[in-house]
């Protein structure tokens, strides 16, 4: 693939300077990454273009084109402003002001606000059009979305991303109500911005389930993309200006995407002059949040003083335990001086999601010979055209690779398979060339079998894997109807010359036909439609490009190291890119630096988790830590990059380096630990102080770095033989709501999914409001809420709370048989 | 030594009553330096100085050509371009106070002294929660009165601020016009407003001789 | 016990308390002065026409904060404002200030006392004057160099240079009437001056009269002479440290020369305390010394002050030489 793209490079002119571009890339996007200004409102760098604005318009080769929507061409001239553009886009952004309120001095988008910026930029100083003014009532979208469409001018920026990117399709126009254009105009003002005037007085944006209401994910991106101050955020409206917060870059510390933010802080209040986090915001262009990581941000830990009692307590601690309990939501250097203290002191690391994930990533390199898979979102979010996705609860565990899954087919014309034993109605509405599979748990080694079988190089099949897939078809003889068209000689007589003629015509032919059909039984074993194979076919039409996303469920199987082995396999014999999701925000850091350890007995020391002497960010253990916004330090995300992450917020108490400190193991600050980050697991001696964590103009990414795969050596071969797993009853899924992660995205104040039992709406009729069951003994009576894009019988029970509860009730699998009472 | 006075543009364009003194160089060596030195002791200059300066005393002392004010006690009217405290000005139809929160003094500030709250309120507009100024900060520049978009912010003529602590602040309800007191509410005369008995208030000071 | 020495001891303590009360009232009348010469009023709030000013002043220099700087020479730095202090008193000593008189028998206690017109007649009353006010010298000397402060050092160093400078200027200017009178007597000087206002030496004397007092003006560095602690060049000189009551004895040092030079411009120049009229000679003195404290305010308001190098230049290049012709016409006419 990356050969191919070297191949098509092209050189064009915009206003005279030689820029190098890709094919088929957009002349705005050439621009932008080639340093020259295009003004453009309503295009989004990863979406497709709206061409609602119309002032990217340029003249390319002499002609008036779009520079969103026109692809660069080899050669090409371009000129970014004549007298005759320069006049359409004065008159574009005129009509933008006609009956926009001008109180700048009360809206919170002002200072950052586009239509101001552009409306300077263009020199309106006086206004030539007019029209009457239509009641626009602003309204309440959702808890967090706040849309005044007084402000709005139309852009559909959110609806695009929310259709191209996110995938919630939830908003939408409507229309406005607004009065007729003076047709007049149409041939006194310039003909693109009369065109975008018609448009825009006829609509304006509403929910697009026509409820007032989005019923979305709430991730918040449509507020972060709009350009004015239409769409805002119902917590951070009129609560202060842009340029009054300090913006801190940082990574979000949610899940393992670790997408690059910008926390926005300034003073709490007059009386209070302690910094607060006011909002996140992104680099919408170039990566998305979702709505822990935009709504997601105070879970700092705001009263932690140093307690030298409890510090004092925590070293005699560290001095008698035998273990330390944490999760993975940490960083890599508290993940390296963790793996330190199990070195020096002998104690023992606990930490089940990491562990699943380290003995899966440590199959899968027995098996493949190297330590890291080789598939990158970013490469398939450009080129893929095909995604499957197996194991993963697609719209929770990972927003980023659900966006991606989402992108790939609304910009790549993709298709996508989601195999998964729950059914989503979201995922399924993504695409028309989406396929939803709701298999029975445990089948990922059938759909992983299926995956070798259909499209692996038969060549590089080992042959035991051959042989063993050729048991599963069979070949069965089938009649079916076809229509044939059939020649059929006629002898015509012409009635001028008299003349006969001999004519041949078609004439369609129903025949019976007798075909040999190959059924595989690979197929049955997880639950495909009847039409299944056909679909793929279809889906397959022209797609180059292979993607195939692992996880959480594979890591949690009782099956796991041959599931692994089976990646490993498909990695090597097809053309599939594939990516495996680390579970939670830091595992793959804490798997590649921590040698974990089983559970084990003793006194323990639980950080951010439960133990007989608690260390926790939450700030209810016995000695305050710093949470992720009030540290410094790196973070290992699924894009196997290194990224740092920095204090938004000042923290008061003692960090895990004076503990370490005070065992003399230390280093003067936490940061130092970053270079001292294994070499041998593909990290870097580098020092913090020189990670970039910023995106530039052309779309790349400079953050920290990017991890090596290192070799290893090939212990495994073979995947073993399918085993069933079947279970019975009411089966739970160990599965979070969309924007809870961990217990801080339940500490933050406008994240409000409770911990409840996640039902499909029919689940939720046998099982009425609340549901009970028992963990060890302990009785669990949870609310049961409707998620009514799930569908099935199985419930979801979330780990945000509880953890170590839940991680030991699930165990070694993310499904469980469980007792259901109702309430 | 007289040279023509060349105007730039920004100079009024008639002709100005300057004039050059020929004063001349220095002698600083030897006999006509002696001779200068002998010249000015001889001449007198120095008691002209005495002269003057005893001539004030007498008028000072028994012809009433005192120019001091009693301050506590008398104070002179102040100018209205003034800058002191700041006073926050209320709408006088409705009596509610103009500021709107927009942040614009909070942002020019150059000492940094003006801290704002702002909230989205019930009626689905932006109050001002809080509003501070620090005057132990504050250098009374004016930008704040001069960015105020709505007359919100102006200065005011309470100039004696000596406080106990270094920092004062000053909160919205301090710097408000008291509600009662809406009638009588001063409108900002603007920049460069001239005192109302200017001409009368100009006396010949010590410096016009 | 002997009358003169009870008069004596009476006079030392009325020397020491209105001399010292003077210094206080001195600044009183200057600042009254300026202010009238500057069209203001000058104090005015605490007191009648703001008289209690010098006790409010007062307290507060006794009240201030004693700041003895970290890097300081602690004793030199303490040392310093006495010596100043000590000098200018213990100068006044060989002067005379009025006639001798005698207390009425009806006072208890000291009725009787002969009240000499001066405390110590040393028969080089001039020569132990000048002499005692040069010492004075070391008083700012060695307060700049003590205190740790460059500003200091800088009026150290201006002390050495003006004072030493000027010090050639009054000696060598006094040293004409001294050729006249033939004695270094005070007394003998004012003895010498009892004919009347004819008598007086500042008409056989003039140039060495102006000598004396600018070399004087210099001495007490008052303006334009004022170098030694000029706040536009060098904060306070070698005062900069200062503050309180170690402060207020140089202040009190410097009013006290300047009634010194006040008082010795009457007595060698202008006929001393003798009677002028019907004005008796007590009253006479008050007011020639009131009329040179007078001039030195005077001139304070009127004139600017000079720079170091133009100091230097009239000491050395004119005063000192017109003092030396001075000296050679006055011997000759002696002579002759």
């Amino acid at each position: 693939m990356g050969d191919m793209m070297n191949d098509n490079k092209i050189t064009l002119k915009i206003d005279g300077k030689t820029c190098q571009a890709q094919e088929g890339e957009y002349i705005l996007n050439v621009a932008r990454a080639n340093g020259i200004f295009i003004p453009a409102i309503c295009y989004l760098t990863r979406c497709s273009p709206t061409l609602a604005c119309r002032i990217c318009l340029v003249e390319a080769d002499g002609k008036r084109v779009y520079s969103c929507n026109t692809k660069a061409k080899d050669g090409m001239e371009v000129t970014v402003s004549n007298q005759e553009i320069l006049e359409e886009r004065r008159a574009i952004m005129e009509v933008y002001d006609v009956n926009h309120p001008l109180q700048c001095g009360v809206c919170d988008q002002s200072g950052s606000c586009e239509l101001q910026n552009y409306t300077l930029e263009l020199g309106v100083d006086s206004q030539s059009y007019t029209i009457a003014d239509t009641a626009r009532e602003t309204a309440n979208w959702s808890s967090v979305l706040h849309y005044d469409p007084a402000l709005c001018i139309v852009c559909e920026r959110c609806v695009t991303v929310c259709k191209d990117m996110m995938g919630d399709n939830a908003l939408g126009t409507t229309p406005r109500g607004g009065s007729e254009l003076n047709k007049e105009l149409k041939d006194s003002m310039p003909k693109d911005a009369y065109a975008m005037w018609n448009k825009l007085q006829k609509s304006v944006i509403a929910p697009s389930n026509d409820t007032g209401s989005t019923n979305c994910s709430d991730c918040g991106e449509c507020i972060a993309v709009c350009p004015t101050g239409a769409l805002v955020s119902r917590d951070f409206e009129y609560t202060s200006n842009a340029w009054e917060l300090k913006r801190t870059p940082a990574t979000c510390a949610h899940c393992s995407s670790g997408c690059q933010i910008y926390y926005e802080t300034k003073p709490t209040s007059i009386s209070d002059r302690s910094e607060k986090i006011y909002r996140v915001t992104n680099e919408w262009n170039y990566v998305s949040l979702c709505g822990a990581g935009r709504f997601g941000y105070d879970f700092e830990n705001r009263t932690a003083v140093k307690n030298e009692e409890a510090f004092g307590n925590a070293i005699e601690a560290f001095k008698a335990a035998k273990a330390i309990r944490f999760n993975s939501v940490i960083t890599n250097e508290e993940a390296l001086m963790l793996q330190t203290l199990k070195e020096e002191l002998g104690v023992k690391l606990i930490n089940p999601d990491a562990k699943a994930f380290q003995e899966f990533l440590n199959s899968y390199s027995a098996a493949s010979g190297k330590t890291l898979w080789n598939g990158d979102y970013k490469e398939m979010m450009k080129n893929s055209d095909f995604i499957i996705s197996v194991g993963s609860a697609l719209r929770h565990d990972n927003p980023n690779v659900r966006y991606v899954f989402n992108n790939i087919q609304k910009m790549n014309k993709g298709a996508g398979l989601y195999f998964h034993p729950v059914g989503d109605s979201l995922i399924a509405g993504l695409g028309k060339n989406v396929a939803c599979i709701e298999h029975k748990v445990n089948r990922e080694e059938a759909v992983l079998y299926w995956i070798l079988d259909r499209f692996a190089n038969k060549d590089k099949l080992p042959a035991e894997i051959s042989e063993y897939l050729a048991s599963f078809h069979t070949k069965t003889a089938k009649t079916i109807s076809e229509t044939v068209m059939e020649d059929v000689k006629e002898t015509v007589v012409d009635d001028e010359s008299g003349e006969s003629k001999e004519v041949v015509k078609k004439i369609p032919k129903t025949i019976q036909k007798e075909i040999e059909v190959d059924s595989s039984a690979l197929l049955e074993a997880f639950d495909a439609p009847a039409d299944f194979e056909d679909l793929v076919e279809k889906f397959l039409a022209k797609k180059e490009s292979f993607a195939l996303v692992v996880g959480e469920d594979m890591y949690f199987h009782p099956q796991a190291d041959n599931l692994a082995k089976l990646v490993a396999l498909i990695e090597n014999t097809t053309e599939f890119k594939v990516s495996i999701v680390p579970p939670k925000t830091n595992s793959l850091g804490v798997a590649l630096i921590c040698d974990l350890d089983d559970d084990a007995s003793g006194y323990t020391i639980g950080y951010n988790e439960a133990g007989d002497f608690r260390l926790s960010a939450l700030g209810d253990g016995d000695l305050d830590m710093p949470a992720l916004n009030q540290q410094e330090g790196t973070l290992t995300n699924m894009h196997k990059k290194v990224v740092p992450t920095n204090a938004a917020l000042s923290y008061g108490g003692y960090e895990l380096n004076d503990i370490m400190n005070a065992l003399l193991l230390g280093k003067r600050l936490t940061i130092d630990w970053t270079k001292e980050l294994p070499s041998k697991k593909g990290f870097q001696a580098v020092e913090f102080d020189s990670l970039p964590n910023r995106y530039t103009n052309d779309g790349v990414e400079h953050r920290g770095y990017m991890l090596e795969s290192q070799k290893t050596k090939i212990t495994v071969s073979m995947p073993d033989k399918m085993t069933a797993n079947d279970m019975s009853g009411d089966i739970a899924y160990r599965c979070n709501p969309q924007r809870q992660f961990n217990e801080f995205t339940a500490k933050a104040h406008q994240i409000f999914e409770p911990f409840a039992l996640y039902v499909s709406p029919a689940k939720a009729e046998t099982l009425g409001k609340k549901a009970a069951f028992d963990i060890n003994g302990k009785e669990f009576v949870l609310d049961v809420v409707i998620d009514e894009k799930m569908s099935g019988e199985i419930v979801k029970l979330p780990d945000f709370k509880h953890s170590s509860e839940i991680y030991a009730f699930f165990g070694k699998n993310r499904f469980k048989p469980i007792t259901l009472r109702k309430v | 030594m007289h040279e023509e006075i060349i105007h730039t543009d920004n100079t009024p364009k008639e002709k100005q009553n300057y004039v050059m003194l020929k004063l001349g160089r220095t002698p600083a060596y030897g006999w006509p330096a002696f001779k200068q030195v002998a010249k000015r002791a001889v001449s007198g200059e120095l008691l002209v100085g005495l002269w003057i300066t005893l001539k004030e005393m007498v008028k000072t002392l028994f012809m009433g050509g005192k120019h001091t004010t009693m301050y506590p006690f008398e104070k002179m009217p102040i100018a209205p371009r003034y800058r002191a405290i700041h006073n926050m000005l209320r709408l006088l139809e409705s009596g509610h106070y103009r500021c709107i929160g927009c942040g614009l003094c909070e942002k020019i500030c150059i000492s940094n002294c003006i801290a704002m709250e702002t909230r989205y309120d019930e009626n689905q507009r932006k109050e001002v929660s809080e509003y501070t100024i620090n005057f132990g900060r504050c250098i009374y520049c004016g930008y704040c009165a001069e960015v105020c978009p709505e007359l919100a912010i102006v200065h005011g003529g309470r100039y004696e601020t000596a406080s106990e602590q270094r920092a004062s602040f000053s909160l919205f309800d301090d710097m408000l016009t008291p509600i009662d007191m809406l009638k009588q509410q001063q409108e900002f005369a603007g920049f460069g407003s001239v005192t109302p008995n200017a001409d009368a208030a100009i006396k010949k000071t010590p410096l016009a001789y | 016990m002997d009358a003169l020495v009870v008069g004596t001891i009476i006079k030392i303590v009325l020397v020491l308390l209105i001399v010292s009360a003077l210094a206080g009232f001195g600044t009183y009348i200057e600042r009254k002065v300026l202010a009238f010469m500057q069209r203001r009023l000058g104090p005015a709030h605490v007191g009648p026409f703001g008289l209690l000013q010098i006790a409010a002043d007062g307290i507060k220099l006794f009240t201030k904060e004693d700041i003895i700087p970290q890097h300081a020479n602690k004793f030199i730095f303490s040392l310093a404002p006495v010596i100043t202090a000590a000098t200018a008193f213990i100068a006044l000593s060989a002067v005379p200030l009025f006639p001798t008189f005698v207390i009425p028998e009806s006072l208890p206690l000291i009725g009787g006392a002969i009240v000499p017109s001066i405390i110590a007649d040393v028969n080089i009353g001039v020569l132990f004057v000048l002499g005692m006010m040069a010492a004075g010298l070391y008083g700012p000397l060695l307060a700049g160099m003590a205190q740790a402060n460059k500003w200091g050092i800088l009026g150290s160093a201006r002390t050495a240079v003006q004072f030493l400078s000027y010090e050639v200027v009054t000696g060598l200017s006094v040293l004409a009437p001294i050729m006249v009178v033939g004695s270094l007597s005070l007394l003998d000087f004012n003895n010498a001056q009892t004919g009347g206002v004819g008598s007086w030496l500042i008409w056989q004397q003039p140039i060495a009269f102006i000598l004396f007092l600018i070399a004087g003006f210099a001495e007490t560095n008052r303006t334009p002479f004022d170098l030694l602690e000029h706040e536009a060049e060098i904060i306070s000189g070698y005062v900069t440290e200062y503050s309180g009551l170690r402060w207020g004895m140089f202040f009190i040092g410097e009013y006290a020369n300047m009634f010194t030079i006040s008082i010795l411009a009457a007595v060698i120049f202008c006929g001393g305390y003798g009677d002028i009229g019907f004005v008796p000679g007590w009253l006479a003195l008050l007011l020639k010394v009131t009329f040179f404290f007078f001039l030195m305010l005077w001139v304070r308001a009127s004139w600017p002050h000079i720079r170091p190098d133009q100091l230097m230049w009239l000491c050395w290049k004119v005063l000192m030489p017109l003092a030396v012709i001075n000296i050679v016409i006055t011997g000759i006419v002696v002579m002759i």
